[in-house]
């Protein structure tokens, strides 16, 4: 049997989500389902009629044979949920006409998109949805295995986890992970099945939380446009002046460094601090090298449960529409990963709690000021103000391999206004919401001779040399204990002990505080909850 | 409250996702009527053969810049005048050359012979070859004279340039076609070949003598013998040692007891053919370009070698050594043989000219273009001759996608130019007709049922040296994403009489960064650049800084 993929299958008929417990057939009928087709494609006018979920069954197709599917066996693509038992064992109940919206979506559209990202984030996914990657590494580059791995699951190579929220869900769903539930980060370009702890081989990381993470790729987007309109500025000046010009990266009052750009067009980026060379702002992952939800979707989907994202592991970048060999082509579509972006997207922030203790707030009051005078607040921002909470799927800075912008015909929107918890967010006089991560989405050198702790692993990533990471939100730190890119510190205290390099002089200042005052910081982190 | 529309993009990417099996083909969108390049390649006989171009920057604006042959026809300069990712924009360049300097022109290719940071021209022509030295304002003065370059009287059809160890100036090789002042000719009368050593002697040898002061000298051509007939040769590291070895590709139309060559060139010792003993096999084509790649990654050269009938590509065999240059096409099995148009009803075999290993769709994975065309009008082989777009696909085939790309034209194709002409990543195509306009196709992106998309990531490199061989000629790029090192190598020669310097341009597919080290034309490695995507990345010898260079914004 050839690989039936999902693409014309998905033709006609009428969009309804049977999400157990969460959205059922009933529920699909509250929204008014006067869809209407695509107009941008030729073979629209397949779908004008609205045709019952059954349809859907005769739309699947055989596929075309890949070119170059060099390895024959046999696979199939998951099914619609609508064609499937409720016993079934697939835990993607993906809905029987999955497709998604243009334009901008209504609360009802986003509610029911996030609903079905959520069943796929919390979803203990199986072999017959597609995990494992039997002739697939974790890398991010397709790549290749010699032979088949041993074991599909391995604590420390992967496969690591059955569900996204198997780590991420402390307090709740979405949320971080304690030591258990560490992870061990390797390129998976050589040593794709090292089975050793030893440094050499592998980053070990705790999991972050993921809430407001719509909000921290917005702001993230909005600097990276701010620092390339800088850089196209510079550069039109230096050729209008026919001389060298410098100027500041300096985007919501977070300074990267100087860029010197020439007449001729050449640009010196030697003096950039914190930010890769294309100055786009990496906001994920503990390192700060993943550029949107979507690219680390994609990229922990395949390296955690081996389920592949068709828009980098398919047929357009591999020749093939299995190629992790496991007898299931086309794992995720580009709907799906839409879906677990728009749920993440969407988390509420983390809030900042008030105490009913009155000396934990009279503490807090005083340790905040603490935080700031002492020089934490440098590169842990109280708040950045953000201009827009529209949310755009695909977003504009990713790259080929994760879904891009120009890649469809109209990109998705999603308002984070339409969402309750955005009218908590506080703004400034020019209208900004004030983000109030507590962070700068900068990287920074945390480790220096002296005050080395973070400076413990042995292999860079992505370019990023090894004691450099991103400053760490800090929003939602009193609930996400324990601390630490290792997950290695239990205490707030040890953590804050542990700031070398560009940390160093705040974790000085902090220590010159006698303990009262160092207990008066903790009072006040400790109020950064998720709730 | 307004529902959206139901569908939209996921549909339609799924669609696309799905359907498409095989690797991107790239929208070639015809720019010949706007690109304001108006200009034909025409002539007797001589020019049946011949159509060239150079493309390379004559203005420091890093932007390629185009000189056509012309033939019968003067040959003309266009200055590149494209904006950054916009329409293909040329605008002709008076010179400040003789009339009859410029025509009799077949090919040309840009180098830097005398070490000032410019490039100049090396004209080939029906009689005397012309030396251009590079000016300012893309302007050249002849300098056959100044730099004692007699030109010969030849039939010059070929060319390739290479620095050999320790020398200050290029070595030049110019290949020739059919004597036709020998007696019988043209049949069995193919003239020979010269080799072009700049003296050491003068102002060159003297160390006192800054380098951007000294001259070339090139007032002693050796002849290779025996010529069979070149239309094509390559300066080449076929064995990895670092010193480059002389493939000459020979049109078995007019020689008799000829074949393909590849000449030792040992600095400071005559160059000598290899020989059947040293595993070199007969090959007899009518040989007309020749370009390689490196298909494997594993630093030997492929070669692709355009022919009437099945084109080549060479590798070398398991029985070869690196004194051995034993070689087998591997044409049929990557289903790149190209024997014959892929569309229309004319099934007699085509004729192959300009050949260029490139990344039209930046999926990481070389593609192959070949120029095609009937000679003039022979009968055996077909008239209608579309050229070729060969996309290297993940399984290492080829898959033709000419028509598909829009590239499927009735002309007599025969120099090209593959090169990023508006800054955009993409890698547009001139190809020089004979006896019609050239024709100029703008990248636009991966063909989809509803327009273009972008394609795969990219990176650009300008790779330079500090003192002589400025170009670095001769440096091996090595890009490694992931587990995939891909190869490029800095070289003048090859094709059909067409020549390219400038950025040199690697697809990343979804690679979003890559890790790129340069061995130096004396045989350094440097240390490894750490590169972002989707930017043209300056690198000079020494430094282990990298700088970027980009193109003015289009407003």
């Amino acid at each position: 049997m050839r690989a039936r993929q999902r693409g014309a299958g998905l033709l006609g008929s009428v969009y309804l989500l049977f999400l157990p417990g969460v959205v059922t057939a009933a529920a699909a009928e509250a929204v008014p389902l006067s869809w209407v087709a695509p107009t941008t494609i030729a073979q629209s006018s397949a779908v004008s009629h609205p045709a019952p979920p059954s349809s859907s069954q005769t739309t699947i197709t055989a596929a075309t044979p890949t070119h170059g599917a060099s390895h024959t066996t046999s696979t199939h693509t998951p099914q619609a949920v609508s064609e499937r038992p409720p016993w079934a064992e697939q835990a993607v109940r993906r809905p029987a006409e999955l497709s998604m919206w243009q334009g901008s979506l209504s609360a009802e559209q986003l509610k029911l998109l996030t609903q079905y990202g959520e069943q796929l984030f919390t979803a203990r996914f199986t072999t017959a949805d597609g995990v494992g990657r039997p002739m697939a590494t974790q890398a991010i580059i397709p790549t290749r295995r010699k032979r088949p791995s041993k074991t599909s699951f391995f604590r420390t190579a992967g496969l690591d986890a059955n569900a996204c929220s198997s780590c991420h869900h402390q307090p709740v769903i979405g949320g971080a992970g304690d030591f258990a539930a560490n992870v061990f980060v390797s390129e998976g370009f050589n040593h794709a099945d090292f089975d050793s702890l030893d440094p050499q081989f592998s980053n070990e990381r705790n999991t972050n939380h993921l809430f407001g993470a719509g909000l921290i790729e917005l702001l993230a987007r909005e600097m990276s446009a701010d620092l390339q309109a800088i850089r196209a500025a510079t550069l039109r000046a230096a050729r209008a002046q026919q001389q060298p010009i410098t100027a500041a990266l300096i985007t919501k009052g977070v300074r990267f460094g100087d860029i010197t750009a020439h007449s001729d067009g050449v640009l010196d980026l030697t003096q950039i601090e914190g930010v890769d060379s294309d100055l786009i702002i990496r906001p994920f992952s503990q390192k700060g090298v993943m550029t949107s939800l979507r690219q680390f979707s994609i990229n922990a989907l395949n390296h955690h449960h081996g389920m592949q994202a068709s828009e980098r592991f398919g047929a357009r970048w591999t020749g093939e529409a299995d190629f992790d060999e496991d007898e299931i082509a086309d794992e995720l579509s580009a709907a799906d990963i839409s879906a677990l972006v728009a749920w993440q997207a969407t988390l509420r922030p983390p809030q900042r709690k008030q105490p009913e203790h009155k000396g934990w707030q009279q503490a807090a009051l005083r340790g905040e000021r603490l935080f700031s005078r002492s020089g934490c607040a440098v590169c842990h921002q109280p708040a950045l103000p953000l201009n827009s909470l529209k949310f755009a799927d695909p977003g504009r800075w990713d790259m080929a391999g994760t879904l891009r912008t120009q890649e469809v015909s109209a990109v998705t929107h999603y308002d984070l206004a339409l969402l309750e918890w955005s009218e908590t967010l506080p703004r400034n006089a020019q209208g900004a919401v004030m983000v109030p991560l507590f962070g700068d989405l900068k990287r920074h050198k945390i480790a220096d001779s002296e005050v080395s702790a973070f400076s413990n692993e042995l292999l860079s990533q992505r370019f990023v040399a090894r004691d450099v990471f991103m400053t760490a939100e800090l929003w939602g730190i009193a609930s996400t204990a324990p601390y630490g890119h290792r997950g290695d510190m239990t205490t707030l205290d040890e953590v804050i002990q542990a700031h070398g390099g560009a940390g160093r002089a705040a974790r000085d200042a902090y220590l010159k505080l006698d303990e009262a005052a160092r207990l008066d910081v903790v009072a006040f982190l400790k109020t950064l909850v998720l709730e | 409250m307004s529902l959206g529309h139901f569908g939209g993009w996921l549909l339609l990417c799924s669609l696309s996702l799905g359907v498409q099996a095989a690797a991107d083909i790239p929208k070639l969108a015809p720019a010949t009527g706007s690109a304001g390049i108006n200009h034909q390649y025409d002539g007797p006989w001589e020019y049946f053969v011949g159509g060239g171009i150079a493309t390379f920057d004559c203005n420091h604006d890093r932007k390629p810049d185009v000189f056509l042959a012309g033939g019968k026809h003067p040959a003309q300069l266009f200055i590149n005048r494209s904006e950054t990712g916009a329409a293909l924009r040329f605008q002709p360049q008076s010179l400040n050359l003789s009339a009859r300097d410029l025509t009799k022109v077949l090919g040309a290719y840009p180098l830097d012979m005398d070490n000032d940071g410019r490039l100049d021209l090396v004209l080939l022509r029906v009689g005397r070859n012309i030396l251009l030295r590079g000016e300012k304002d893309c302007q050249f003065t002849k300098v056959n004279k100044a730099w004692q370059f007699d030109g010969g009287k030849a039939w010059t059809t070929a060319f390739s340039a290479t620095f050999e160890a320790e020398s200050m100036f290029p070595t030049l090789a110019f290949g020739n076609y059919v004597d036709r002042s020998a007696p019988g000719s043209p049949w069995g009368t193919c003239a020979d070949n010269a080799l072009l050593r700049p003296l050491t002697s003068g102002a060159a040898a003297d160390s006192a003598v800054p380098v951007s002061r000294a001259l070339p000298n090139y007032s002693e051509p050796m002849a290779l013998t025996p010529g069979h007939c070149a239309l094509s040769m390559l300066f080449t590291d076929w064995n990895k040692t670092g010193e480059a070895a002389l493939r000459i590709s020979n049109d078995r139309h007019y020689y008799r007891g000829g074949e393909e060559q590849l000449w030792h060139v040992p600095p400071g010792r005559p160059p000598r053919r290899y020989t059947r003993y040293e595993g070199w096999e007969r090959v007899m084509i009518w040989g007309m370009g020749i370009a390689e790649g490196d298909l494997n990654g594993d630093g030997y050269p492929e070669y692709v070698l355009t022919s009437m009938g099945d084109t080549r590509i060479q590798i070398l065999d398991d029985e070869a050594e690196e004194d051995r240059p034993v070689y087998r096409d591997i044409a049929l099995e990557r289903g790149a043989t190209a024997h014959r148009p892929y569309t229309g009803d004319d099934l007699r075999p085509s004729t192959g000219w300009h050949a260029e290993f490139a990344d039209f769709n930046n999926d990481a994975r070389l593609d192959l273009y070949i120029a095609k065309g009937n000679v003039e009008s022979m009968p055996d082989f077909t008239a209608f001759d579309p050229d070729n777009l060969l996309l290297g696909q993940f399984d290492q085939r080829f898959k033709e996608a000419g028509l598909a790309a829009g590239i499927a034209l009735d002309r007599r194709g025969r120099g090209a130019a593959v090169a990023d002409f508006n800054s955009d990543g993409l890698l547009d195509l001139i190809v020089v007709n004979r006896a019609a306009p050239v024709s100029v196709f703008r990248n636009r992106g991966a063909l989809t049922d509803w327009g273009v998309r972008p394609m795969g990531n990219w990176l650009q490199l300008e790779v330079r040296q500090p003192g002589h061989n400025h170009f670095a000629l001769g440096a091996t790029i090595a890009i490694k994403t992931g587990n995939l090192t891909q190869i490029r190598k800095i070289q003048v020669g090859g094709g059909h009489a067409s020549g390219h310097m400038g950025f040199v341009h690697i697809g990343l597919g979804v690679a979003e960064r890559a890790q790129v080290r340069i061995q130096w034309p004396d045989g350094s490695w440097s240390a490894p650049y750490r590169l972002f995507a989707n930017q043209f990345a300056l690198i000079e010898k020494g430094s282990d800084r990298v700088r970027y260079w980009y193109p003015e914004a289009a407003d």
